[in-house]
């Protein structure tokens, strides 16, 4: 008893009302779970209009349905398929595109769907670049590292940057405050 | 629209502001104190000082009728600052938090009122008159994280309270002997405290940073921190809402809002300005800002002298003197108010920020 280092009690376990006893998923809105078959499912359906050369139906239908409720891996299969949907349109089609997907209805919300892709990718393409060249300090400038050896992770920023550039431009930063304060990840 | 009327008093961030009735005395929180203007003419002068919280001021709300002042602070007290012939006299109110008071607001009926606080409960205050002495009732379920923000139903039984859980709840805080029972409304007919007569979520769960009830108390706008506006129209008691309209804008959150009539909403927070938004059950949509273009003493650039851009390129490395917003405040607006109403309408706002202005707009 005497040797209890009382500065690692948790006390907020001890207490009854504290937010540490109850159930999180309370605070957050209800999404409904998706199996990572169906997420493929759909994402073979988004590559199909793709090979038909519809980007723009393509894109649109990926971000209606984002799979929030799908695990770590179907979510990982929906941001591929955003990805590649994102780098087949042509700069100069995108603001266009974000244009008609805004003045559609529910054209908010896709495209804070969208913006939520563009970060998580830039995300991921920062750490596949990171592992590539594995360096003693992980300072997170990793766009440095990315331009010395990793082409392909520079190359699919300067795509998202872009994207975000124009998508910025239409949506106005309440789309960036939305992506920070959504508890819907995708 | 006449132009907005600017004070500048001082380059320290106003946490809230309330102006007294007749408008002639503006109390605003400065740091660990409240300071209380006087209009002289068309300025407002420093007249007294109300000091004894010893954490920075929350929140401070001047009863209409009685003059009477409340005030709350982050050192978890509030204080009833009455006017004696001495000056101000405060009262220490019994809040039972163990965490600082964000907010706080008189009923009004200005028998009570109600302090939000970061102990995840509403006290709602109220005078004993046996033991001289303000006392707390606490609203705690179902609140699961800080209460950011209160406001009253003109019944003064109805509060909502908006959290950063994400929830915008509607309360009751019927105080027996205090409170007159409550004409039975759309948001419930038995209203015995701590009765939860709607609780709202938007979208994204964002956290919550203003709440309103229009001027007839029949719906409920809540702001949030994902720049988005919901109105709440309530159908019957325990039944789902007539409707739930929510609006996202493109820009940043607003931090408060005020109902100018049954279908108008002043909204302001982060963007620096105040927006009108319109609507109804049907819909609403972001109208328009307050700030009018071209206005006086914000005139378009100047024709430089050559020697004066080159000055300036040596001096700052630039031309023009970027550093001034095009807005009137300079900073985020973190509180706006009613200053001027009548009939279900209001006339005029006023408005404090982070940049030490107190503005009043005519709408």
């Amino acid at each position: 008893m005497a040797n209890v280092n009382w500065r690692t009690i948790n006390v907020d376990a001890l207490d009854p009302d504290s937010p540490a006893n109850f159930d999180l998923s309370s605070l957050t809105p209800a999404v409904a779970p998706v199996a990572t078959a169906d997420v493929q499912a759909l994402a073979g359906q988004i590559r199909q209009l793709m090979r038909g050369g519809d980007n723009e139906g393509a894109l649109q239908g990926a971000l209606e349905n984002p799979p929030y409720g799908a695990d770590d891996r179907g979510k990982e299969v929906h941001l591929a398929a955003v990805i590649e949907i994102l780098q087949s349109i042509r700069q100069s089609d995108m603001s266009p595109i974000l244009q008609r997907i805004y003045s559609a209805p529910g054209g908010s919300e896709a495209l804070d769907v969208l913006m939520k892709y563009i970060y998580k990718g830039m995300a991921q393409s920062s750490t596949v670049s990171a592992t590539r060249n594995i360096t003693p300090q992980a300072t997170g400038f990793s766009q440095i590292h990315s331009r010395g050896g990793g082409e392909g992770g520079g190359q699919a920023m300067s795509v998202l940057l872009s994207w975000h550039e124009k998508l910025v431009e239409i949506a106005g930063p309440g789309s960036i405050v939305r992506v920070m304060t959504d508890r819907r990840t995708v | 629209m006449s132009p907005p009327e600017v004070h500048h008093l001082f380059h320290h961030p106003i946490a809230d502001h309330s102006f007294s009735a007749d408008r002639q005395t503006l109390a605003v929180a400065k740091e660990n104190n409240i300071e209380l203007y006087q209009r002289a003419g068309g300025k407002f002068q420093l007249k007294d000082e109300l000091t004894g919280h010893d954490k920075t001021v929350t929140g401070v709300d001047i009863a209409p009728n009685t003059g009477k002042i409340v005030t709350c602070s982050q050192d978890r007290n509030a204080y009833v600052w009455e006017p004696s012939p001495e000056g101000w006299k405060p009262t220490l109110v019994l809040l039972r938090i163990n965490r600082a008071a964000t907010c706080v607001r008189w009923a009004p009926s200005e028998t009570k009122f109600a302090v939000g606080s970061g102990a995840r409960l509403i006290p709602v205050c109220y005078f004993e008159e046996e033991d001289n002495w303000w006392v707390s009732k606490h609203l705690k379920k179902p609140i699961r994280s800080t209460i950011t923000t209160v406001a009253w139903h003109p019944n003064s039984v109805l509060l909502a309270a908006g959290s950063t859980d994400g929830h915008a709840r509607v309360f009751s805080s019927f105080i027996k002997g205090v409170d007159a029972r409550p004409e039975p409304s759309a948001w419930g007919e038995r209203l015995p405290f701590n009765t939860v007569c709607g609780e709202f979520l938007n979208n994204t769960a964002g956290w919550i940073h203003s709440v309103a009830f229009s001027p007839s108390g029949n719906a409920l706008a809540f702001a949030a921190h994902d720049s988005s506006l919901t109105v709440v129209y309530p159908s019957a008691p325990e039944q789902p809402p007539r409707a739930v309209v929510s609006i996202t804008t493109q820009l940043l959150p607003f931090m408060s809002i005020v109902w100018s009539g049954e279908d108008e909403i002043i909204a302001a927070g982060y963007n620096c300005e105040a927006y009108r938004l319109q609507g109804s059950e049907q819909g609403w949509q972001l109208s328009g800002s307050l700030e009018s273009k071209g206005r006086p003493g914000m005139q378009a650039e100047r024709e430089e002298s050559a020697f004066n851009m080159f000055k300036q390129m040596d001096l700052k490395g630039k031309v023009t003197d970027d550093t001034k917003l095009k807005t009137v405040h300079q900073n985020t607006i973190s509180t706006i108010r009613s200053f001027k109403e009548g009939g279900g309408t209001v006339s005029q706002i006023s408005s404090t920020g982070v940049d030490g202005r107190v503005v009043i707009w005519t709408l």
